[in-house]
């Protein structure tokens, strides 16, 4: 089923995108099927690939469910390669590779509450955990979800956030944006203020962030302040990757490869490495 | 015991490069390096007694540019035409034994940890690695303290300068019992003894210092060692045992190939990220990230160190920097100061 590259890891095979959708100014989601038809491999929430044009390759939480013959990708427009994703059209040919990285640990946190905690396309990995989680309703606890953005427009996957996670049995998702807006009647501030502010009660959760460094270095605070524990608090990391597999010394944090080794790390596994994230 | 005398070497290179791409130490010009024997390089002068040459084999199974694949664009169709693994079969002639540690430490990134890299597989698989054994170490090796074993190189085959005897051949692994048979009408039998290693020039103590190291990230240390450094990447480059890479594009119009080529820790643009952010911005974290990276990681990650006690990047620093220094500095520094 799965025709992962593994005998030339760093080949990409060819996959063809079959629909865009456009879910912020500057973030896109692709759909990607392989080239030859099918699901190009099976990846767990938390995963991610390189995909790439010739311009250049570029590394992208992956969304995947079992049953689905396509793999979803929601990129933000930052640069070279990303520019030119967004210019792309249905049908076009790109190159992909991966699956890279740990993933989120779905096994240890059955039975568990979720606290899923995201900033801007930070959503996007979180998403296929949450996703995972009402699929697999039963396995999981009560879940809470804060989310934020820059403003209303920044915020990505606005139908599955306000129509149908909100209805979802046993669940919460509080929503904030930076700064006000006139039609905006929901929270205004941080994510980082917003989940002290809501307080929500460590007692048998797991709590998992995901967003800009500098708003995971809050939110992480935040969380110690309200007393999670260090293996309470799930979050990911990211660097800048060229290989993906371990092998070209770039992302690096101590002797750990976020590429291979992350991008998920739990605060106890941080604490061990430098202060460099 | 085997024994290549002295006024064979020539001819049994000859013979193996019928069959191989043989890679020789040699003088040319004014770089010295591992070479390929052919016609053109043949009467360079061969450096078996040199020590170690400027340049190490490692660009021979990691190449400094290295194509990997051939891409196509032609509206929104893309194509991947060919790879360019390359397991065409090779014999590196003469590896000193902190060179043939750092293969090693080359075979532990590219080969393990849950990805085998084909590219380097591809090269590695077919290479016959012919060690040469010191016994006087020179004036800034250190490999002793680094844990390598100066007369047994990690080859296939390893040789032993017995002077006017010729080199002891000796075969160590499977490929070079195959080599031996090849080249068996170079080898004559004869009792002879390799001489007894002298002591080294550069005494350094790395015993405890990985260790020591693992509380001393944020040390002031770092800043005054750093501070000579330009970040000018050369002892990167220089050392053999430093893998990292960049993977770059070549186009034109509509084909080219993706090539990936050494890259260097000492450089901002290798860890930039969006929006201007660096995890390491200024020289003083590069710098460290290299010397913890040599001193430190690698030995948590791969159980020894990836410095190999080569002695290179002391030769190439343009401002003075010394790996035996920084390792000294480490040792007698109260690892508590300043935190
Ligand atoms: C594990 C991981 C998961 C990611 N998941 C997603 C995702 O789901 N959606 C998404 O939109 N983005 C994601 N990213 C970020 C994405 O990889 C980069 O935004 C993208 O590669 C930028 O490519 P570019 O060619 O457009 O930018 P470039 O033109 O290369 O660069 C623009 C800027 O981005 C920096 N940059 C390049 N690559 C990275 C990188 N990998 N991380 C951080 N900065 C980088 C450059 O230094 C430059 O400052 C992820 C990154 C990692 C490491
Ligand atoms: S760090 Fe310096 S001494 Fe050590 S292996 Fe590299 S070049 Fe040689
Ligand atoms: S060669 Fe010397 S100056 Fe250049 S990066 Fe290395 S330590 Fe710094
Ligand atoms: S991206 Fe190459 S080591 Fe992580």
């Amino acid at each position: 089923m799965s025709d992962c590259n593994c005998e030339q890891p760093l080949v990409p095979h060819i996959v063809e995108v079959i629909d865009i959708v456009e879910e912020t100014p500057d973030v896109k989601s692709f759909y990607v099927k392989s080239a030859g038809g099918g699901l190009p491999y099976q990846v767990m929430p938390g995963q991610c690939s390189m995909l790439s044009l010739p311009v250049g390759e570029g590394m992208f939480s992956c969304t995947w469910q079992e049953g689905q013959e396509y793999q979803q990708y929601a990129i933000k427009r930052v640069g070279l390669l990303t520019e030119e994703l967004h210019q792309i059209e249905v049908g076009q040919k790109l190159g992909l590779r991966g699956p890279y990285g740990n993933g989120f640990p779905i096994a240890a946190s059955r039975g568990k509450d979720m606290l899923f905690i995201a900033g801007g396309i930070g959503l996007a990995p979180l998403r296929s955990f949450i996703k995972h989680c009402f699929k697999n309703r039963s396995d999981y606890g009560k879940i809470t979800i804060i989310y934020g953005s820059r403003s209303y427009n920044d915020l990505c996957f606005k139908k599955e956030l306000f129509e149908e996670w909100p209805n979802q049995p046993d669940t919460e998702v509080h929503v904030t944006i930076d700064n006000p807006e006139e039609a905006w009647k929901g929270h205004v501030g941080f994510v980082p203020a917003y989940v002290e502010e809501l307080a929500p009660d460590p007692a048998g959760k797991v709590s998992v962030t995901c967003g800009p460094p500098i708003m995971i270095k809050f939110a992480l605070q935040s969380l110690q302040k309200l007393g999670f524990e260090d293996e309470q608090i799930v979050t990911t990391l990211e660097m800048r990757m060229k290989c993906g597999i371990g092998k070209c010394g770039r992302c690096n944090i101590g002797s750990q490869y976020i590429c291979l080794d992350g991008p998920v790390f739990d605060l106890t596994q941080l604490k061990q490495l430098p202060q460099e994230w | 015991m085997k024994i290549l005398a002295k006024d064979k070497v020539a001819e049994l290179l000859e013979k193996i490069a019928q069959q191989a791409e043989v890679y020789v130490p040699m003088a040319i010009e004014q770089g010295s390096g591992f070479y390929p024997w052919t016609e053109d390089n043949k009467n360079q002068p061969l450096l078996l007694d040199a020590l170690n040459v400027y340049n190490s084999p490692k660009y021979i199974l990691f190449p400094q540019t290295e194509r990997m694949y051939d891409l196509k664009q032609q509206g929104q169709d893309l194509s991947i035409d060919q790879t360019h693994e390359d397991s065409s079969p090779r014999v590196i002639f003469g590896v000193r034994a902190c060179d043939a540690r750092a293969l090693r430490s080359l075979d532990d990134v590219f080969l393990t940890r849950g990805f085998e890299d084909s590219f380097y597989k591809a090269r590695r698989d077919n290479v016959t690695v012919i060690g040469n054994a010191c016994y006087a170490p020179g004036a800034n090796c250190f490999c002793e303290a680094m844990g390598v074993d100066l007369t047994e190189p990690e080859a296939d085959v390893i040789l032993r300068d017995a002077g006017n005897d010729g080199y002891i051949w000796e075969s160590k692994t499977e490929t070079g019992d195959k080599l031996t048979r090849a080249v068996a009408e170079f080898l004559n039998d004869k009792e002879t003894k390799a001489p007894e290693a002298k002591s080294f020039q550069t005494q350094v103590d790395y015993d405890g210092v990985a260790e020591k190291l693992k509380g001393m990230f944020e040390h002031p240390l770092w800043e005054k060692m750093a501070e000579p450094c330009v970040n000018c990447g050369a002892c990167t480059y220089i050392c053999p045992s430093c893998h990292c890479f960049d993977i770059q594009v070549k186009m034109w119009g509509d084909s080219g190939y993706r090539f990936r080529c050494w890259d260097s820790c000492m450089y901002a643009e290798y860890s930039a990220e969006a929006g201007g952010g660096n995890p390491r911005p200024s020289g003083v974290e590069r710098f460290r990230n290299r010397f913890l990276h040599k001193l430190e990681f690698f030995s948590e990650r791969y159980g020894y160190s990836l410095c190999t006690g080569c002695g290179r990047c002391t030769i190439v620093c343009p401002a003075g920097v010394r790996i035996t220094d920084i390792i000294k500095a480490i040792k007698e520094v109260d690892s508590s100061v300043g935190l």
